[in-house]
């Protein structure tokens, strides 16, 4: 694994399968492949929803957001480009949240403050 | 006659990380406001990406130079991979619903809006890429 990205992942409880998975570090043509093989793990055991809190990501590139996208079409494989309610992200830091925006992503992806937010949005 | 040495980098996407801390040290250095700071990260990083990814594709070397002109940021990147002009390749608009269902441009889009002017200068062999941020550099 990449000393660039650091992946931390826990499950929330209750009734529905949510993994929640923290991000520091680095999302870029270097670690993105590490992103989508943990949330391929996830999704593979069982994750209906994932979170991916990106409070601690330094630098967030465009392949990063590709990353992002191909999440998005696993969690919803009969949908794939839809928009997708099964993956939130968490407080991105500002430097993230710019490319979001400038990409246009934050008009299909919901953003939310915390897991709280995010879970009673479901 | 004087001869610079430049910066190097292998072509390598391990080496992203570094190339991004030297581009803040430099331009800070240079006087670089920091609200300009994280745009040129991007810029930088994604230009590089495609030399590695659509120039190289394997082993190769990049040279990076930044530099204050009048109060403008220069950025220029020298390599020696097949001739690939990302200058004219970056779209100009991108449409959320393209963002939705068809990925693909978005590291010359953000290159494209983080940067005021970008050129490509073939070097046969090899390409000159030049972006330049203007009046970022603190001259005061």
């Amino acid at each position: 694994m990449s000393e660039d990205l650091q992946i931390g992942i826990s499950r929330e409880q209750g009734d529905k399968q949510i993994t929640v998975m923290r991000l520091s570090g680095s999302l870029d043509a270097n670690t993105q492949s590490e992103l989508e093989t943990k949330a391929k793990e996830a999704i593979d055991g069982g994750a209906e929803y994932l979170f991916l809190d990106m409070s601690g990501v330094e630098y967030l590139g465009s392949a990063g957001m590709r990353a992002i996208h191909a999440i998005t079409n696993q969690l919803s494989p009969d949908d794939p480009g839809m928009r997708s309610d099964r993956l939130k992200v968490l407080n991105p830091s500002p430097a993230a949240g710019k490319v979001f925006k400038t990409l246009g992503f934050d008009s299909f992806i919901d953003i939310h403050d915390n897991v709280d937010e995010a879970v009673a949005a479901l | 006659m004087s001869t610079r040495l430049l910066p190097r980098f292998k072509a390598d996407l391990g080496e992203l990380s570094r190339i991004r801390d030297y581009v803040t040290k430099t331009a800070t250095g240079l006087g670089v406001v920091p609200t300009a700071l994280d745009g040129l990260r991007v810029a930088v990083d994604e230009a590089v990406t495609n030399i590695i990814v659509h120039g190289y594709g394997g082993p190769g070397e990049i040279t990076l130079e930044l530099s204050a002109e009048r109060g403008d940021l220069v950025v220029r990147l020298c390599d020696k991979a097949p001739a690939f002009d990302s200058a004219n390749e970056a779209p100009d608009e991108l449409n959320p619903d393209d963002s939705r269902t068809r990925p693909g441009g978005f590291g010359l889009y953000l290159m494209k809006q983080a940067m005021d002017d970008i050129t490509h200068r073939p070097l046969h062999p090899g390409n000159e890429l030049t972006m330049i941020k203007r009046n970022v550099v603190d001259v005061g």
